[in-house]
C-alpha cells in the first residue's frame, strides 16, 4: 500500500476554468428544437409554405393583380379560365324594322353578320303554316319538338323576322323556324340554319370597361382584347381571381382574428380556473359548460339583430363576436386541465418553496409548460372559424353583397354547377386547401411542440 | 417514425408496401362499390314501397306535380298568394271560370246579365258542394260579405268594391248586411253595382269572389281552409289529404257538375320546393309531370333533348321608387337620373338570360287587350334610352335640389331568391358606376319584404304584379293614391283623376286613352324603372297532354290535362 503524502497544494481550491462542463453539441431552447423536429415533419413544412403563401395572396395579390372584385364585365359572363378574348369594335346596338338587304330569302337566313351583340334572321314562307315558332339550340336539334328553347312566337304570316339578343355567346348555334298550325302546334315544316357568332364590343364598352382611355380611340371593325380573367369570371362577370383575393381577406380575418380572440380568453379564464382550485373552479368551469350548451347558430342570429347590423351591411363583427362568447371553453377546459396537472409537478412545490408569488407561477412556469397546448388548439381553431364563416356567407347571414367572402362565392357558384363549375370549384378548392393547410400544420405543431403528444408516424 | 433500412431490404420493402397499398386501395375501390350499389338498391326499394308516387301514374290514372312553396291556407276569402290561387283553381269554382284556351267560361253560373247598374247571375241547378248539398246564391253573398269584412282582415277586399256599398262595409261604416249582393233565390244572384263597371264578369273569376257555404264555415270555428278536412270543394278536384309542408293530394271530386272535362282521378303534389336545381332533378327522375326552367338549368335541358316551351306569365317586375315626404327618392331628378342610368335590355339579354323575358317598357304588359288590338300596339310606351351624360346631369341637379353634400346609401329591398339576388347585386353596380350612387341590399323573405314595404322602410324595391283579372286597370289602379299596393305612396291628383275615368267609364274608347294618360304619367313622372315582363321556359312529360298555362287565373292548370 502506498503512502499518500497529501501536500497544502491539494488543499489549493481549483482554479475557475470555461471548460469544467462542456456541453458538445450546440444549446437548444425549446423553440429551436420544436423548430427542428417541425422542419423534419415534410408535411407540416409544406402547410407552412400554403399558409405563408395564402398570407401573400391575401395581403400581396390585390396590389399585384389590380382588377377591382365588384366590376362587371357583362361581355364576359360565366367565363372559364382561358377563355378567348378576341373581340371585334361595333356600333352601339340600334333596333331593327325587320328590313332585309338580301336578294332572296331561301329557308332561314341571317339578315346581317351574327354578333353577340344581335344576331337578325328572316325567312322565307313555310307551306301551310299559320304563324311560326323560333328556336336555338346549342346543339344540333333532332327531329320531333325537341328544337331548343323557345325565343319567337307569332300569328302572323308576314312577320318573319327575328332579332336575337338573349345571352349570345361566341360559339355555334342552331337556329329553326317551324311552321304553327292554327292551334298553334306544330306541323312539322322546319327551316334550319347553323351559324357561328362572332365576339363583338362598342366603343363605349370597351372605354367603360377600361379598355381604351377614349371610346374615339376606336372604330368599328377594329379588333381588340377584352380583359383578362386568369380563373375566369362569375354570373356577373366579375374577376374571379380578385374576388377570391378579396374573400381571402374576409375569410382568413375571422378565421385568424376570432381564434385569437376566443383562445386568449380560454387561456385566462382555464388558468385562473386551474390555479385556484375548490369552489372557485368549480363555478367557473360550470359557467363554461353553460356557454357549451347555448346554440350557435341561435345565438348568432340573435347577436346580429341585437346589434343593430343594419340590412346591407356586413355582419363581421357580430360573427366573430358570437364566434369569441361562445368558443372559448373547449380552450379554457384543456388549459384548466394542464394547470392542474402542472400545479402538482416538483418543479412548481420547489418555486413556491423558494418563495414565488401566484402571478409568477403561473406566468413563468404554468403558461409556458402549456404553450404547446395552446398552439395547437390555436391552429386548429382557425379552419373551424373559417369553415363557420364560410356556412354562415353560405346561408346568407355573413357579408352582404358587393363583398365577397369564400362562403358566398360557394353559395353563387352552387346553382350554375352543372354548367359552369369553375365558379363554384375555385372558392371550394380555396376554403379545402386552406382549410387542410392550417389542419396538417396544428398536426405538425403538436408533433413539434409536445414530444409527449407525438403521433406515431 | 422507421429507422433507415438497408439498401437492398429498402427496394423489396417498398416492393411489397406498394402491392399492400395496391391490395388495400382496391378492396377499398370495390367495397365502396358494393356499398353504393347497396345503398341504391335499398333507395329504390323503400321509393318503391312507400315513398312519392312517380310522375305519371297510369294504373290509377293519376300524375305527381309539385308547387314552389305550401299555401298558407287556402280560405279563398282571404288568400293572396299565387301558390294558394293554384290550388284554388282546381279545388273551386267561381260563378264564371277561365277554359283550356284562357277564354272566360260559365262556371257556377249558367246565365248571366250585366248592365250598367247592376248584374244578375243564373246558377246552375246541378252546381254541388263536394258534400253533396247544391251551392246557392247565399254562398256567394256570404263568402263577398266575408271578403269585406272589417273583422276578416281580407288584403284583397278591394277587388270586391265594385258591388254596392263595399268599400264603407270594409272600412266598417256600413253593416255587412248592407252589401249590394242578394239572394233572389236558391239560383238567382243579384247585384248591385257602386258605378259602372265594364268588367266585372272578368272578376267573378278571381279567387276573392269563389262561394263559401256559411253553416260549414261555422262548424270550422275560425279555421276554415287550414286542413284537407276543413274545407268544402266545389271545384273539378277536392283535397284529400294536405300533409303540412309535406305534400297535397287532389282527388276528383264526384259532385262536380262537369264530369265530361276531367279526364284524370287524382293528383299529387308530391313536393314543395322553390329550388330550381331540385326541381329539374325531379323532372329528370320522372317524379314530376312540369318543371319551370331557371336560366342555369337551359343548357341541361338542352342537353337533354326535351321540347321546351314558352309562356308568358303577364306579370312585370319593376323597381319601384319610395315616394314618401321624408325620402330622397321622392325627387324627381334623382328618379330621372336612376332611369337614364341603366338598360333593361341589357338586364334581360346579359343578367336575367330567360327566354321570354322582355325588356320592361311599361306598367302595361303586352298581352293586355286594348280596343281592337293589344293596348301596347295601339298605345305604344314611351322608353328612356340609357344616357349617362344626362343622368349625371340630372343627379347633379338632385343634388342641389336636395341641398345635399353627397348622397347617402340608398336602401334597395328585395325577396331574397336567385333572380332577385342577381338583379340587386347588377343594379347596385350599374348605379355605382354610372352614378356614384351607393345602393345598401336588403335582401328579405316574401312576407318580411311586403311588410317592411308596407311600412315604407326602403328607397327603392324589387316588385313584381301579376294581373288579377283581364282588364288594363288591374295594373294602372296599382298607383292610385288610395290603392294599399302603392307601397311607395305614389300620390297624383291627375293619375287618380285617370283611374277613376277608367274605373266608371264603359265604353273601350275612353278606358283606353284613360290607361295611354296613366303610362304617360307613369312614364314622366318616373314613378318606376320597368325591368322586364316575365316569361317562363318550362318542360313537361311526354305523356301527360292538355296542361293549361295561362296568363289570368290558376297558372298551372292540370284540370285538363290527360295521360296519353
Amino acid at each position: 500500500m502506498a503512502e499518500t503524502a497529501f501536500t497544502a497544494d491539494d488543499f489549493q481550491p481549483a482554479a475557475a476554468t470555461e471548460s469544467a462542463q462542456t456541453v458538445s453539441r450546440p444549446s437548444l431552447s425549446y423553440w429551436q428544437d420544436a423548430w427542428i423536429r417541425l422542419k423534419a415533419n415534410r408535411r407540416a413544412l409544406f402547410s407552412l409554405y400554403l399558409v405563408i403563401g395564402l398570407s401573400l395572396f391575401t395581403l400581396i395579390g390585390p396590389l399585384i393583380w389590380t382588377v377591382d372584385p365588384s366590376l362587371q364585365d357583362l361581355e364576359q359572363i360565366s367565363q372559364p379560365p382561358g377563355a378567348n378574348r378576341d373581340a371585334v369594335v361595333v356600333m352601339p346596338h340600334r333596333p331593327w324594322d325587320g328590313t332585309v338587304r338580301l336578294p332572296e330569302i331561301r329557308g332561314l337566313e341571317l339578315a346581317e353578320p351574327a354578333t353577340t351583340q344581335s344576331v337578325r334572321l328572316a325567312w322565307a314562307p313555310l307551306p301551310n303554316a299559320a304563324g311560326y315558332r323560333l328556336y336555338r339550340n346549342l346543339f344540333p336539334a333532332g327531329e320531333g319538338q325537341a328544337l331548343g328553347l323557345p325565343l319567337f312566337e307569332t300569328a302572323s304570316l308576314n312577320e318573319r323576322h327575328f332579332e336575337d339578343r338573349l345571352d349570345l355567346k361566341p360559339r355555334t348555334y342552331h337556329y329553326s323556324v317551324a311552321a304553327l298550325d292554327t292551334q298553334g302546334r306544330m306541323t312539322g315544316a322546319v327551316h334550319r340554319l347553323e351559324l357561328a357568332v362572332a365576339r363583338v364590343v362598342t366603343a363605349q364598352e370597351a372605354q367603360a370597361m377600361g379598355l381604351v382611355a377614349e371610346a374615339g380611340q376606336l372604330k368599328p371593325g377594329d379588333r381588340i382584347k377584352l380583359r383578362a380573367h386568369p380563373l375566369g369570371t362569375d354570373y356577373l362577370g366579375r374577376d374571379l381571381l380578385a374576388r377570391l383575393m378579396a374573400g381571402a381577406r374576409v375569410s382568413l380575418f375571422i378565421g385568424i382574428a376570432a381564434p385569437l380572440l376566443f383562445i386568449a380568453f380560454g387561456v385566462i379564464y382555464g388558468a385562473a380556473a386551474g390555479f385556484l382550485g375548490g369552489w372557485a373552479d368549480q363555478a367557473l368551469m360550470r359557467f363554461s359548460d353553460f356557454v357549451v350548451a347555448l346554440p350557435f347558430l341561435l345565438f348568432m342570429i340573435l347577436l346580429r339583430v341585437a346589434s343593430g347590423v343594419q340590412p346591407g351591411e356586413s355582419g363581421i363583427t357580430p360573427m366573430v363576436l358570437a364566434m369569441v362568447l361562445l368558443s372559448w371553453p373547449a380552450a379554457a377546459r384543456l388549459v384548466r386541465g394542464q394547470i392542474l396537472q402542472i400545479r402538482e409537478e416538483g418543479y412548481i412545490s420547489a418555486s413556491r418553496l423558494l418563495g414565488g408569488g401566484a402571478p409568477y407561477l403561473v406566468l413563468r412556469h404554468m403558461i409556458p409548460n402549456t404553450l404547446g397546448v395552446i398552439l395547437v388548439t390555436m391552429t386548429f381553431a382557425v379552419p373551424t372559424a373559417i369553415f363557420t364563416e364560410a356556412f354562415l356567407s353560405f346561408i346568407g347571414m355573413g357579408v352582404a353583397p358587393p363583398t365577397p367572402s369564400w362562403g358566398s362565392m360557394c353559395n353563387e357558384g352552387i346553382k350554375t354547377m352543372l354548367t359552369t363549375p369553375h365558379e363554384l370549384i375555385f372558392p371550394a378548392l380555396f376554403i379545402s386547401v386552406t382549410v387542410l393547410a392550417f389542419n396538417l400544420l396544428g398536426d405538425g405543431l403538436r408533433d413539434a411542440l409536445d414530444a409527449r403528444m407525438r403521433s406515431a408516424e | 417514425m422507421t429507422g433507415a433500412p438497408d439498401r437492398g431490404g429498402e427496394a423489396a420493402f417498398n416492393r411489397s408496401a406498394a402491392r399492400q397499398l395496391g391490395l388495400f386501395g382496391l378492396a377499398i375501390l370495390v367495397g365502396l362499390a358494393a356499398l353504393m350499389w347497396g345503398l341504391n338498391l335499398l333507395a329504390s326499394l323503400t321509393a318503391t314501397a312507400g315513398g312519392a308516387p312517380p310522375a305519371v301514374d297510369a294504373a290509377n290514372n293519376a300524375i305527381t306535380v309539385m308547387l314552389t312553396e305550401e299555401p298558407p291556407q287556402l280560405d279563398s276569402t282571404r288568400s293572396t298568394d299565387q301558390v294558394s290561387g293554384i290550388v284554388l283553381g282546381h279545388v273551386m269554382e267561381g260563378l264564371l271560370r277561365y277554359d283550356d284556351r284562357g277564354e272566360l267560361a260559365p262556371g257556377m253560373a249558367e246565365q248571366w246579365r250585366i248592365d250598367e247598374g247592376g248584374a244578375t247571375f243564373q246558377l246552375r241547378a246541378d252546381a254541388r258542394w263536394s258534400d253533396g248539398q247544391p251551392v246557392t246564391a247565399h254562398d256567394f253573398v256570404f263568402a263577398w260579405r266575408l271578403g269585406l269584412d272589417p273583422e276578416n282582415a281580407s288584403e284583397y277586399a278591394f277587388i270586391l268594391y265594385p258591388i254596392k256599398n263595399a268599400e264603407a262595409i270594409n272600412r266598417g261604416e256600413l253593416a255587412v248586411t248592407e252589401l249590394g249582393a242578394r239572394a233572389i233565390d236558391e239560383r238567382t244572384l243579384a247585384v248591385e253595382f257602386e258605378r259602372p263597371i265594364a268588367f266585372f264578369d272578368k272578376l267573378t273569376a278571381f279567387s276573392t269572389y269563389l262561394p263559401v257555404r256559411e253553416d260549414f264555415y261555422r262548424a270550422t270555428e275560425g279555421r276554415y281552409g287550414a286542413d284537407a278536412d276543413q274545407l268544402l270543394y266545389n271545384g273539378p278536384f277536392a283535397l284529400s289529404s294536405w300533409v303540412h309542408g309535406q305534400s297535397l293530394r287532389l282527388d276528383r271530386n264526384p259532385h262536380y257538375w262537369d264530369q265530361a272535362r276531367i279526364r284524370l282521378d287524382r293528383i299529387n303534389v308530391g313536393y314543395i320546393t322553390s329550388d330550381p336545381n331540385t326541381r329539374l332533378n325531379l323532372f329528370k327522375d320522372e317524379k314530376i309531370v312540369m318543371a319551370n326552367l331557371a336560366a342555369e338549368n337551359l343548357t341541361n335541358a338542352l342537353e337533354q333533348r326535351w321540347h321546351i316551351q314558352r309562356h308568358m306569365d303577364g306579370s312585370i317586375f319593376y323597381l319601384d321608387f319610395n315616394h314618401r315626404e321624408e325620402r330622397l327618392t321622392r325627387n324627381l331628378n334623382l328618379r330621372k337620373a336612376m332611369i337614364l342610368a341603366q338598360d333593361p335590355g341589357e338586364l334581360v339579354y346579359k343578367v336575367t338570360k330567360t327566354p321570354g323575358y322582355l325588356p320592361g317598357e311599361s306598367l302595361f304588359p303586352r298581352f293586355l287587350e286594348g280596343e281592337r288590338g293589344k293596348f301596347r300596339d295601339e298605345h305604344p310606351a314611351p322608353t328612356y334610352q340609357l344616357d349617362v351624360q344626362a343622368a349625371r346631369a340630372h343627379l347633379e341637379a338632385a343634388r342641389r335640389e336636395l341641398g345635399l353634400e353627397a348622397f347617402p346609401p340608398l336602401v334597395l329591398l328585395a325577396g331574397d331568391n336567385p333572380v332577385s339576388n342577381i338583379q340587386t347585386e347588377y343594379f347596385q353596380a350599374v348605379f355605382k358606376k354610372n352614378l356614384g350612387l351607393d345602393i345598401k341590399i336588403d335582401r328579405q323573405i316574401f312576407k318580411q319584404r311586403l311588410a317592411k314595404m308596407t311600412a315604407g322602410d326602403f328607397d327603392l324595391v324589387l316588385a313584381g304584379w301579376g294581373p288579377d283579372y283581364n282588364d288594363p286597370l288591374t295594373f294602372g289602379d296599382l298607383y292610385a293614391s288610395w290603392n294599399l299596393n302603392n307601397r311607395g305612396r305614389y300620390a297624383s291628383p291627375e293619375y287618380d283623376r285617370q283611374v277613376r275615368i277608367a274605373q266608371g267609364a264603359m265604353d273601350a274608347p275612353t278606358r283606353m286613352a284613360a290607361f295611354a294618360e296613366m303610362q304617360r304619367i307613369i312614364h314622366e313622372d318616373v314613378v318606376i324603372i320597368p325591368n322586364y315582363e316575365r316569361g317562363v321556359a318550362y318542360v313537361t312529360h311526354p305523356r301527360v297532354k292538355g296542361i293549361v298555362r295561362r296568363v289570368v287565373g290558376a297558372d298551372t292548370d292540370y284540370t285538363y290535362a290527360w295521360i296519353e
